[in-house]
């Protein structure tokens, strides 16, 4: 690699241009000392982490823990955030995939995009997906297991009320994601001979789900008003769990022991578990596993040794009113 | 000398950029390869960019293209997605981008609202037909037909494992109808002679809110075109997925107008902001510069590429 100084001279050679016509192109000035002030350091891997996700907070915490992750292992990290620009996100693989960098990671779904994958995967390239969907052009894609926090939460209900009782269900089969949930949660229900699924509803999410899940339950708890018909709520995601909530409390049910659980442990499910009501237990993913373990995921396959499955889980873990502050 | 400098500012600067990193990325950045990448990233923004510098040269704008984009996608989207063909979801895309846009040109030209309120209205009335439409979902996966999303990725090969862009050659084909009617038809030299001064042109019998009403028309049209080409590119549809056209196509075109002596928008200076823009984009990030540097880069160059151009003719 040249050095800055021999750059410097040679650019000073090629650009041959008089002061005056320096003055008159400040714009080119002020291009070329931003650039040197960036310049890349001597690395042992050129690694492109491409996102148009960046602003989100679960993106923020993979990309801190990935670039932290790669500092150990002295990676020269470009991560390439194009606020919200999916077809961007396209050119920029196709950028990397010029540039020849190392691997590739992404955070964006694969199927939007694949036309920049196929790119990268032209020009021998690996990518890592970082909670990205599975698709055949990722070496793997390192996520949370749906299957296993659907299984934490219905055994949690399950257990909690003794395996007997009635059980509503908020699912969402249209989502794949989250439509596994819900057939982990019906298999752990089914296989307790005493709990009856009373409802499996699917709330209108246009509204972000707690209100429509909100009015749904009203419905239920009216269809059933007897004390104990109703001994808990399973929600394949928080919202419908806090829609759920709300109804139970402005039904003034709230002390029938009715067991809600939710999935992804939102600021707001958290603050509602650690309130101690009905709102009882909910999983969160771990974001800088995932950073940590798409780190891991580059360095094993830049050593020859790719993952072996196509997806890598990173472990939840079951937030209740003990870790909720946490 | 000085005056040629004042008018071709820019277009060295633009060599300068050009140079510069074909001397720090020596080995992939001066190929032929980079180039076609370039042409087909810059595609979608090119398209609008040009269609919006019919507008600009009335003196006007036109704020609702990057809604009108993502409209035109989703509306073909849903048009697929309820099993018509290729065509019909195109034409009807089509279809909405030139109503929407003539509808900016009744607004302007004939109830007489200032185009940039105009237009900043429509561009919230076509974002939230976007999102009513679609649900707000992304429309994507089987929906969208491989004949569509394979348009995107298709292209005429040239060499061995180079292709020129399908994306590219619809950008090239608006370049030439825009340059054809701008400088070459009765109906484009009309356009300037509003932008130089609308009630002297009035007065020398031009009908000017007819030719207002069907230039935004245009606009319209480009716009839904670029959104088409958008949704082939990613292989699906999002209400919001083209909102970031419309300040990328007025800063292209105004980095265009510092080359012109009279401030004029022309659509091959256009061409020249559009790769401005793209050219930095694909080489920063070949250097591995943060992405949020340049951000920052691109904007100081808009600003300063036009205050240089201003400054050089209030002196001269």
């Amino acid at each position: 690699m040249r050095t800055s100084d021999d750059r410097s001279q040679r650019k000073m050679g090629n650009a041959h241009m008089t002061a005056t016509l320096r003055m008159r192109l400040p714009a080119a000035a002020l291009f070329l000392s931003a650039v040197f002030a960036t310049g890349a350091a001597l690395a042992d891997g050129k690694i492109a982490v491409i996102t148009p996700y960046l602003a989100q907070p679960g993106t923020q915490f993979y990309v801190e823990a990935f670039q932290a992750a790669a500092k150990d292992k002295a990676w020269d990290v470009n991560v390439i955030d194009t606020k919200g620009d999916v077809a961007a996100v396209i050119s920029r693989l196709e950028d990397a995939a010029t540039q020849k960098v190392d691997a590739v990671v992404i955070n964006v779904d694969p199927a939007q995009v694949e036309a920049g994958l196929a790119a990268v995967k032209d020009a021998g390239i690996p990518i890592v997906g970082m909670d990205a969907g599975a698709s055949p052009y990722l070496v793997t894609n390192v996520t949370s297991n749906g299957y296993a926090m659907a299984a934490d939460t219905a055994a949690y209900v399950a257990n909690r009320i003794g395996g007997k009782g009635n059980v509503v269900m908020f699912v969402f089969d249209a989502f794949p994601p989250v439509q596994v949930r819900g057939v982990i949660a019906d298999a752990v229900f089914g296989n307790n001979p005493d709990i009856k699924v009373l409802d499996r509803v699917t709330p209108d999410v246009s509204d972000g789900g707690i209100a429509d899940s909100r009015a749904k339950m009203e419905a239920i708890l009216a269809a059933n008003p007897d004390k104990g018909s109703i001994s808990a709520v399973w929600a394949a995601w928080d919202q419908p769990a806090l829609g759920a909530l709300q109804a139970i409390e402005a039904a003034g049910r709230q002390s029938e022991g009715i067991v809600i659980t939710g999935i992804d442990a939102n600021p707001q499910a958290r603050e509602a578990i650690a309130a101690g009501g009905n709102f009882e237990a909910s999983m969160a993913q771990d974001f800088h596993g995932i950073g940590a373990a798409a780190a891991e995921a580059v360095a094993q396959t830049l050593a020859g040794k790719p993952p072996k499955s196509s997806v890598t889980y990173v472990p939840t873990k079951l937030i209740t009113a003990d870790n909720a502050g946490d | 000398m000085a005056s040629a400098l004042k008018t071709y500012g820019t277009l060295i600067g633009f060599v300068l950029v050009v140079l510069f990193f074909w001397i720090e990325i020596p080995d992939t950045f001066m190929t032929a390869k980079n180039w076609l990448n370039i042409s087909q990233q810059v595609s979608m923004l090119a398209v609008v960019a040009f269609t919006m510098t019919i507008v600009m040269v009335m003196g006007d704008f036109d704020l609702s293209v990057g809604s009108m984009a993502s409209l035109a996608g989703i509306v073909a989207a849903l048009a697929f997605r309820d099993g018509h063909g290729v065509w019909v979801g195109v034409a009807l895309a089509l279809g909405v981008g030139l109503l929407g846009g003539l509808l900016n040109g009744v607004l302007v030209a004939y109830v007489g609202i200032l185009p940039f309120v105009a237009t900043l209205g429509t561009l919230t009335v076509y974002s939230g037909l976007a999102f009513l439409v679609s649900g707000g979902k992304t429309i994507f996966g089987r929906d969208i037909p491989t004949a569509f999303s394979g348009f995107a990725r298709s292209g005429i090969p040239l060499a061995d494992m180079v292709s020129l862009p399908s994306l590219t050659i619809v950008a090239a084909v608006v370049l030439l109808v825009v340059w054809f009617t701008l400088e070459q038809t009765t109906f484009g030299r009309r356009l300037y002679a509003i932008g130089g001064n609308k009630e002297a042109a009035r007065l020398a019998g031009i009908r000017v809110r007819r030719l207002r009403f069907l230039a935004f028309g245009l606009s319209g049209l480009g716009a839904a075109t670029a959104g088409l080409m958008y949704a082939s590119r990613v292989a699906s549809a999002n209400p919001t997925q083209g909102s970031g056209l419309m300040l990328d196509a007025i800063a292209a075109v105004f980095l265009g107008m510092t080359m012109s002596e009279e401030g004029e928008p022309h659509v091959a200076a256009t061409l020249i902001g559009v790769l401005i823009l793209g050219v930095l984009g694909n080489g920063l990030t070949q250097m591995s510069i943060d992405s949020y540097v340049r951000e920052v880069l691109i904007g100081s160059i808009i600003v300063l590429a036009v205050a240089s151009s201003s400054l050089g003719k209030t002196k001269g």
